[in-house]
């Protein structure tokens, strides 16, 4: 059975062909300046030559027309007929509190996804274009969806509610979602069948580390805490973002600068993070670089992000009572032994005791980076969204059938 | 019709504020003015402007970029034929207004709405430069054009119903501001409100009864404006308002709107505000008051 996985942004459409007998991808690839006359399709087959073609493309349902077509291509195309993709499954970012699992596309969920617009206004509208664009191409074919905060939805509230008028959550859902879920979700699924451990016996934390940035608590399988809120802002130190601050600091910056909303918005997504110590990268291979070549600002920043890694891990350690495994996955945290070493040093208290020259190799797949007398198994976990998308998709759409 | 291509006509302080604003919502924008000079110092001042919204935080260094990718200077007005929509925003004067409408509407296709920033003028004489008049309708934005959200949507004598709605839902759904229907009439209701507020404020000057900077203050923290009248009138030029008062005292020939001899006194003058450096209040050359 073949599943189609399509993650669409406002202005993007990125796809994978999984081959579910084996999990194989047949193709991936992606649509860039979808709404321009000079739109680009990158199309890499796992057995053929990458192509790339630009021409207009204007909106969701031509892109989805256009993909399709090179799936099937009698050149480039990896299959003989659209008959043969059985299932689509999509991601969405917000699920609000009413998705807690991936579910089949109905027009309920729909509206669902609809009614969660004020929630994730830069991404659940683009998933939404997405979804009517594969039905419109693809109309009798079964689509599923995929939330990031699904995985979440198991935290008590005593973890997901904030401090302020209990009105807010009860008018306008004002809440800890969390962010990454699927990830989270699919690097503790790994992490346990690694280990040859029930995923129900062990206590976790994985720490998902790329451009965005949020770690988990997760005790018997389950999100138990996550360090991002109601929106990505929360938590950790992030390429661009602020992560966690005195609220406070919003409105007397605002007063003290004359800024308008939009524009400390933009501070705090765009203009913070690695950016703004560093005073020149939000990317972590850059800012190490640097560090290694003298520079101070660097180094504070690289300081920095990891020291807030490293709080986080202790709160969580806390919030379990004690945890058995740690997981660094995503661009930043399966690349960088730089960071994985700074954070982890100084936790040997927890019993942590990571193995230097382990951590260091530069290898694929999922390893152990810790020593064998550390009481808590540190692991680099390759994350795989696309992966756990289609297997969800394939799993409700057999159930169906 | 889906809206991606817009010409702005004028490439003034309202064209480049107006560019900036459609760039950043992914639109394309043909930027039209009449000589080389002005084109270039438009673009200018249009990079300048984004800068400074990078110092304030408000956009990134790549988003610069595209913003200034979408904005296409043109010298002439025949490209505007691909254009989706036309915004005209030249000087606030009818006879060169009116024949920039009867030139769009000879290039425009039929069913592209050709839309004016006038904040004073007649839509419906404007519209009869055209033959077209139920297409032409007033979009009057306000400065500064990124952060004000709203909207005068004007209806000529001849507007359709059709143009009108398709502006609305332009304005609400594509560039994502409120805007509210005027039946055209001088001054429609911002320019007719705030010029009667700052000339109210001349009289209370003059009359002795408060300072310039007592007046600004009562109603910034008495009733939360954001600025006083007296900045205000500065910023939009003193020029301006009092050209705008000099036009609605014409038109409704009634008392309350003849401009206040203090104000004429200082355009002529030439204290404008800050685009002089100097009005009720002195500023620097970025337009922050100096105290």
């Amino acid at each position: 059975m073949k599943v189609l996985v399509i993650n669409a942004g406002s202005s993007s459409l990125k796809y994978q062909l999984y081959d579910m007998t084996d999990e194989s991808v047949l193709v991936k690839g992606r649509v860039e300046r979808i709404g321009m006359d000079s739109s680009i399709i990158v199309h890499e087959p796992t057995n053929g030559e990458e192509i790339s073609i630009v021409n207009e493309i204007l909106d969701h349902v031509t892109a989805v027309k256009r993909v399709v077509d090179l799936i099937v291509h009698s050149d480039h195309g990896v299959i003989d007929s659209m008959d043969e993709i059985k299932a689509v499954g999509h991601r969405i970012v917000h699920g609000g509190e009413v998705f807690k699992n991936s579910v089949l596309v109905t027009p309920e969920v729909k509206q669902e996804i609809i009614r969660l617009f004020d929630l994730a206004p830069l991404h659940n509208p683009a998933h939404m274009m997405g979804i009517n664009a594969a039905e419109a191409i693809m109309p009798n074919i079964p689509q599923v969806v995929v939330f990031d905060t699904a995985f979440h939805q198991t935290m008590p509230n005593t973890s997901y509610l904030y401090a302020i008028p209990t009105v807010l959550y009860r008018k306008h859902k004002i809440r800890r979602y969390g962010f990454h879920g699927t990830s989270h979700d699919y690097v503790s699924e790994q992490a346990a069948q690694f280990l040859g451990q029930p995923l129900e016996s062990l206590n976790m934390i994985s720490c998902h580390i790329g451009n965005g940035a949020s770690i988990t608590a997760i005790k018997e399988g389950k999100s138990f805490d996550t360090s991002m809120g109601m929106t990505p802002l929360e938590g950790l130190m992030m390429g661009t973002r602020s992560g966690d601050l005195d609220p406070a600091i919003v409105p007397f910056v605002m007063n003290k600068e004359e800024l308008t909303l939009n524009e400390v918005n933009s501070m705090l997504n765009k203009h913070s993070g690695l950016l703004a110590i560093s005073g020149n990268s939000s990317d972590m291979r850059e800012v190490t670089e640097a560090m290694q070549e003298g520079d101070k600002n660097a180094k504070l920043a690289f300081d920095m992000y990891a020291y807030r890694i490293k709080k986080y891990i202790g709160a969580y350690a806390a919030a379990m009572n004690g945890f058995d495994t740690l997981i660094f996955t995503a661009g930043v945290g399966e690349n960088s032994f730089a960071l994985r070493q700074s954070v982890c040093e100084g936790l040997t208290f927890l019993g942590i005791e990571i193995d230097a020259e382990k951590n260091a190799k530069r290898e694929k797949g999922i390893r152990l980076i810790s020593k064998k007398s550390s009481r808590i198994k540190v692991l680099v976990v390759p994350t795989n969204e696309e992966l756990l998308i289609a297997r969800d998709t394939y799993r409700l759409v057999s159930a169906e059938a | 019709m889906i809206i991606r291509k817009v010409g702005v006509i004028g490439i003034g302080t309202m064209g480049q504020g107006i560019a900036i604003m459609l760039a950043s919502k992914g639109l394309e924008v043909y930027a039209v003015d009449s000589s080389a000079e002005a084109l270039s110092n438009g673009m200018e001042m249009i990079e300048v402007n984004l800068d400074k919204q990078i110092e304030k935080w408000a956009i990134t260094s790549t988003e610069k970029k595209l913003v200034m990718n979408r904005i296409h200077p043109l010298q002439g007005f025949e490209e505007l034929s691909q254009c989706d929509l036309v915004i005209e925003t030249v000087t606030e004067d009818l006879d060169i207004k009116m024949d920039v409408f009867q030139k769009i509407d000879r290039i425009c296709r039929k069913e592209v709405i050709l839309a004016s920033n006038t904040s004073t003028l007649s839509l419906t004489e404007l519209a009869s430069a055209t033959n077209n008049p139920d297409r032409v309708i007033g979009a009057h934005f306000i400065y500064p054009v990124g952060s004000v959200d709203l909207v005068e949507i004007v209806r000529g004598l001849k507007t359709s119903e059709e143009t009108f709605e398709r502006t609305k839902d332009f304005v609400e759904n594509i560039i994502q501001k409120k805007g509210i229907m005027v039946f055209e009439s001088p001054g429609f209701v911002t320019s007719r409100l705030i010029c009667l507020l700052i000339n109210e404020a001349l009289h209370v000057l003059e009359e002795g009864v408060a300072t310039v900077d007592d007046i600004d203050t009562s109603m910034r923290v008495g009733y939360s404006f954001q600025r006083g009248p007296f900045e205000m009138a500065d910023r939009f030029g003193l020029d301006s308002v009092l050209a705008a008062l000099e036009r609605m005292f014409r038109e409704y020939g009634e008392i309350k709107y003849r401009p206040s001899i203090v104000l004429k006194k200082m355009v002529r003058a030439g204290q404008l505000g800050v685009k002089t450096g100097e009005g009720f209040f002195k500023y620097d050359k970025d337009g922050d008051r100096i105290e």
